[in-house]
């Protein structure tokens, strides 16, 4: 009797790994093990425009290579600020607009509707629509608009092209922030809304020391998810600026992609791809930890 | 308690005046509060409104912007008929279907078997769990050199295959982490007594899971095609002219100042409304699965 018990179990439990199997080992190889071999890679001289010399083991010759480059240094203080100041924005607009949707608004599903188009836009259309349309110094509503007003509208993207980046990623990430912050508005119960309302709170204290604290892991959440995604953002930078002028509008991804197919050094590409992981993972386990603190202070 | 209660006597207290003005200075401020919102939504939308209204344009009128103007379909119907932007859509299609299908066939039994699963070791389910959590945190840019060394030799930049698997590899974990919750509110009796009763796993997956977790599995599966549609970086560097997705197109546009501007709001159009209507009808759901996944994950 309990043998046969013993192999049903057996039986259910490598049926359940069939279940998972599949999933983990295509994952795995699409993620895991291409960047073991983008890690290899990265301790190789290898330049793909340059069959004559040979592939060769040169340790960490590439990294050292970045860290004596000055114009690596700008290049990770632009990812750094790019990202940051998209999700600072993001954040605090995110943060005010759902407070301002926290009402009985007419009509909010549609207003709500509208505010979350840019997010589902794909960022070439969104990019190259901002760049003609609007931006453009002749044939865009900002030229014509600081025309008629007596304006010399001047070419933004050539001159402030981080500003304009920064923007163009707020108007598309901000939604994101602002739907998983209303979310965490929403959930906050009733009854504590309306003792916080009998104890005299008033709109400033309610907001920013009762809502606030309450809603701080969805903000983390969502601070959490926008680093991972604007990080890699690619597109926008390619089809506004592409990276310039001259390099200032360079991220990391944008770099890697500029030595693959323009300088087509495979080693030093690689390279700066580990560096890019690795600088991701230093920002997301940091606010992985304050989540998982903030949830064992309160006993979730 | 005893401060509370006293603060109640003094509310009802108040005379019928005093409140009446309360009253009315709640509902400007509603109106206000709406007036803003409604001019920030519609702001908001603009760009991509103007850019629905230029697809109507031609290629004269889009010169010099405008809001009013006779609509004509001539620039769509031009677009709608040109061969390389329908192989395009084409290419799209063909990655979208089959990417968040291979997608939930291997990313929904999985994240089963992470829910209900039992394993020798209890932290199985946790562990694997959170390797697939740590797996989207890799950007794309990471596997990049690699893959795109591999496809040369392999001759799989001409293929759409190649793109594929790597949208697959990509999404199964997206799958798992929104399903998770999702299945997370099945109660596990559930699936117990259907195991007294004799169902199979498979067949509580088949017959139990999947209908419960319906609506999980839907947002899952338009959270990935929307992300595989909208998808650029990989799509740019691993695609040849014939497999080429649609953001690609769209790229092209960036060297034509003001050129084409109707043609490119056409075909913007037809690039972004698919996963804009697709996004309006899952809003609800996806903040769900997103931040529960997220915050008690």
């Amino acid at each position: 009797m309990l043998r046969v018990n013993d192999r049903k179990a057996v039986r259910t439990k490598w049926h359940d790994w069939a279940f998972m199997l599949p999933a983990i080992i295509v994952v795995a190889i699409m993620t895991q093990v291409l960047f073991v071999l983008t890690i290899g890679f990265s301790t190789l001289r290898w330049n793909l425009a340059r069959p004559d010399l040979s592939i060769k083991f040169v340790g960490i010759d590439n990294y050292l290579f970045f860290f004596k480059s000055p114009e690596f240094y700008s290049i990770v203080w632009q990812t750094i600020l790019l990202t940051v100041c998209s999700l600072a924005v993001c954040t605090v607009c995110g943060f005010l607009l759902a407070i301002l949707f926290d009402h009985d608004i007419p009509g909010k599903n549609i207003a709500r509707t509208l505010i979350l188009s840019p997010f589902f836009m794909m960022s070439t259309a969104s990019g190259v629509i901002w760049k003609t349309t609007i931006l453009n110094t002749t044939f865009g509503w900002y030229g014509v608009i600081s025309k008629a007003l007596g304006f010399v509208p001047i070419d933004l993207l050539s001159y402030y092209p981080k500003t304009v980046i920064v923007f163009l990623f707020s108007w598309q990430w901000m939604p994101f922030f602002f739907l998983v912050i209303l979310a965490g508005l929403q959930s906050i119960p009733l009854d504590l809304i309306d003792s916080m309302k009998l104890d005299g709170a008033n709109w400033l204290q309610a907001t920013f020391l009762v809502k606030l604290p309450i809603i701080s892991n969805y903000i983390k959440v969502a601070v959490m998810l926008g680093l991972v995604f604007i990080v890699k953002e690619f597109g926008l930078i390619l089809v506004t600026t592409a990276g310039g002028p001259g390099t200032r509008s360079y991220t990391l991804p944008y770099a890697v992609y500029m030595q693959v197919f323009n300088a087509s050094n495979v080693g030093r590409a690689s390279a700066l791809a580990v560096m890019t992981v690795i600088l991701v993972l230093i920002a997301v386990n940091l606010l992985y930890r304050s989540i998982k603190k903030r949830n064992a202070m309160y006993g979730y | 308690m005893g401060i509370r209660r006293s603060g109640m006597k003094q509310r009802g207290g108040k005379n019928l005046e005093v409140r009446k003005s309360h009253k009315r200075g709640k509902t400007v401020r509603l109106v206000i509060v709406s007036i803003i919102v409604w001019v920030i939504a519609i702001l908001y939308f603009s760009p991509i409104g103007y850019m629905f209204l230029t697809a109507f344009k031609t290629e004269y009128q889009a010169v010099t912007p405008s809001l009013i103007f006779t609509p004509t379909l001539e620039t769509l119907k031009k677009v709608l008929s040109d061969r390389t932007m329908l192989g395009y859509v084409k290419n799209s299609l063909f990655q979208v279907v089959l990417g968040t299908g291979f997608s939930l066939v291997l990313g929904v039994p999985a994240a089963f078997a992470l829910v209900f699963g039992k394993f020798k070791k209890k932290t199985t389910n946790d562990k694997t769990y959170f390797w697939f959590i740590t797996t989207i945190l890799l950007p794309p840019v990471a596997i990049l050199v690699p893959l795109y060394i591999l496809y040369q030799r392999l001759n799989l930049i001409n293929s759409s295959f190649g793109l594929l698997l790597v949208y697959v590899g990509f999404h199964v974990p997206i799958v798992v982490w929104m399903l998770h919750s999702f299945l997370y509110d099945v109660p596990i009796e559930i699936m117990e007594a259907a195991e007294i009763d004799g169902c199979t796993r498979f067949q509580q997956l088949v017959k139990i899971a999947v209908p419960l977790a319906r609506s999980g599995i839907m947002t899952a599966g338009l959270l990935v095609a929307v992300f595989i549609w909208n998808e650029f970086f990989l799509a740019f560097n691993l695609t040849g002219n014939t497999t080429a997705t649609l953001p690609v197109y769209m790229a092209r546009f960036r060297e034509q100042q003001g050129m084409f501007v109707a043609q490119l709001s056409a075909s913007s159009m037809i690039a972004v409304l698919p996963p804009i209507i697709l996004g309006w009808f899952t809003q609800k759901s996806l903040v769900k699965g997103l931040t529960l996944g997220a915050v008690k994950g």
